[in-house]
């Protein structure tokens, strides 16, 4: 049974780990935190050609991770398979004993590294958790039968600050009714927001793991100069903190706000486990669970 | 009606270069409407490429026509005679068009003078934008008369992605995002309920088989064949 789904069902507060795999099959910075981290943090999830930028493959790493003793969570795109290659994925990823998934419809390919290759989106993601849910009941999409069904622990993403909202919690149940058992939202910096977002969910047993990030410079630029294009919004107070810092400070200070962050959310309650994203790096993720308090 | 866009005069050019005896065709109906292939668009390319080959101190003569449609078999059979004086064939028309002439004429290399781009509106003369994808499964009557397969790049069909911001389209924050337009054009009507039905994956073998519509009428006289 997936250790992430007992963790959020025990209420353990579980965090998972984002981790970075290479454009290329050079594995060493990719795994350097996993080691150290393994004992500390419930998974660690691989994005899939994440910002539709290629990287190593997700199931592959996600294997990799197995062989290592860490728990998985494998992520997959709608974007850049059809729904054979999502469904025979699926079950070469249960097989690996890969069962955590994070279904994602996948930036598109335009704001990537190859801007010129065929979109697919031949599912969406409300879709491939219907697919997996119906490999979990023993058939494929086309309705027939599998010899040998899988067991998935099936997440999906919500945006909290959506605007115009109620699309957007619209698209949450309907994710909710396809099969999602948890969610994870993008990096939360407005705790204000985050909470009026908390409020506005109707009550359902479904977990959701908060995003906390350490913003790489790129970001952080683009916020200075106005440009800021992210899905979230970073209160003047935490921009002014980290562009005070200076150049190679930015992640150190980055590092400091996601723990403080962390610790609010876990205090108030606001969220049943976190998503830490710190741009893959073993000093980084201890510096946020330390100052988290955990 | 179908847009489409002239292809650069270079392109043209080039294809055709080996030939001296060459017939330009246009479409009297959508590239018309859109100012890249009818009678006018015929005229200006055909001066273009003989003052071009006129340049190089080459031989090149050129036909003109235009017929009301390039897509239908009534309109292109009576070209077949003429067709016969030239070496090669330059159609203005859509894809659809420049095949179906090229079919008919098969015994003489066509070209295409355009590039077809979509199916869409004439917002004002010289103003077009894209509509409809002909994914022959329409869902307007469940999604407010926007279409998702088409207005949102993803063609997602359950509602918004995670990328849509302020109401913007993730890829292209020019555009509006679909599916947060036909939320509110559904909530306008009373009816933003529909949004909750999941929509089924795509029939896409609607598209990918035979690619033919037969008519009842057609079937009753024929049986069903062509
Ligand atoms: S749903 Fe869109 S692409 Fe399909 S037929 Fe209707 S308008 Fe065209
Ligand atoms: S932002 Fe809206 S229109 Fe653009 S890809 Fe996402 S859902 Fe589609």
């Amino acid at each position: 049974m997936s250790r992430l789904k007992k963790a959020l069902e025990a209420d353990k507060f579980p965090v998972v780990a984002e981790l970075q795999p290479p454009k290329g099959i050079a594995l060493d910075n990719m795994f350097s935190p996993v080691g150290f981290l393994k004992k500390r943090v419930t998974a660690f999830s691989v994005p899939d050609n994440e910002h539709a930028r290629l990287r190593l493959s997700s199931l592959a790493a996600c294997r990799l991770l197995k062989e290592a003793d860490a728990e998985p969570l494998l992520h997959l795109t709608c974007r850049d398979r059809n729904r054979l290659a999502l469904e025979s994925d699926l079950l070469g990823a249960a097989v690996l004993g890969i069962n955590n998934v994070l279904v994602v419809s996948g930036d598109y390919v335009t704001l990537g590294d190859h801007p010129q290759a065929k979109p697919v989106y031949d599912a969406d993601s409300v879709q491939l958790l219907q697919i997996a849910q119906g490999l979990m009941a023993g058939h494929d999409s086309a309705g027939l039968p599998l010899n040998g069904n899988p067991d998935f622990f099936l997440g999906a993403v919500v945006i909290p600050e959506a605007d115009p909202w109620v699309p957007q919690l619209i698209k949450f149940e309907k994710k909710v009714a396809a099969g999602a058992q948890f969610f994870i939202t993008p990096a939360v910096f407005d705790l204000e927001k985050f909470r009026a977002f908390r409020q506005s969910l109707p009550p359902h047993p479904i977990k959701i793991l908060a995003s906390i990030e350490i913003l790489g410079t790129e970001e952080v630029a683009q916020a200075k100069e106005g440009k800021w294009r992210q899905v979230y919004s970073l209160p003047p107070e935490i921009l002014q903190e980290l562009t005070a810092a200076e150049a190679e400070k930015v992640l150190f200070k980055g590092a400091e706000i996601a723990g403080r962050l962390l610790k609010q959310l876990k205090e108030e309650n606001l969220a049943d486990g976190v998503y830490l994203k710190a741009q893959g790096r073993a000093d980084l993720f201890t510096m946020v669970l330390e100052g988290g308090g955990l | 009606m179908i847009i489409a866009e002239r292809k650069p005069f270079a392109e043209i050019k080039a294809a055709v270069a080996p030939y001296e005896k060459i017939l330009i065709v246009g479409c009297g109906t959508c590239v018309a409407v859109c100012l890249v292939g009818g009678e006018k668009e015929v005229g200006l390319l055909a001066s273009q490429l003989k003052l071009a080959r006129g340049l190089e101190g080459k031989h090149l003569e050129i036909g003109e026509i235009t017929v009301e449609r390039q897509c239908d078999l009534e309109f292109i059979r009576p070209l077949c005679d003429f067709i016969a004086d030239y070496d090669a064939i330059i159609s203005m028309a859509c894809g659809a068009g420049v095949q179906y002439l090229g079919q008919l004429c098969y015994m003489r290399p066509i070209f295409p003078a355009v590039n077809t781009a979509f199916i869409g509106v004439n917002e004002e003369a010289g103003l077009y934008s894209e509509r409809c994808l002909a994914c022959n499964n329409c869902y307007l009557a469940v999604t407010g008369g926007i279409c998702p397969v088409t207005m949102c790049p993803k063609g997602l069909l359950n509602g918004p992605c995670g990328g849509t911001i302020n109401g913007r389209c993730e890829v292209d924050p020019e555009r509006e995002c679909a599916w947060t337009q036909i939320y509110q054009r559904l909530e306008n009507q009373g009816r933003q309920e529909q949004m909750r039905e999941i929509l089924p994956l795509h029939p896409h073998d609607r598209r990918t088989t035979s690619g033919k519509v037969i008519h009842p009428a057609y079937k009753r006289r024929y049986g069903g064949h062509e």
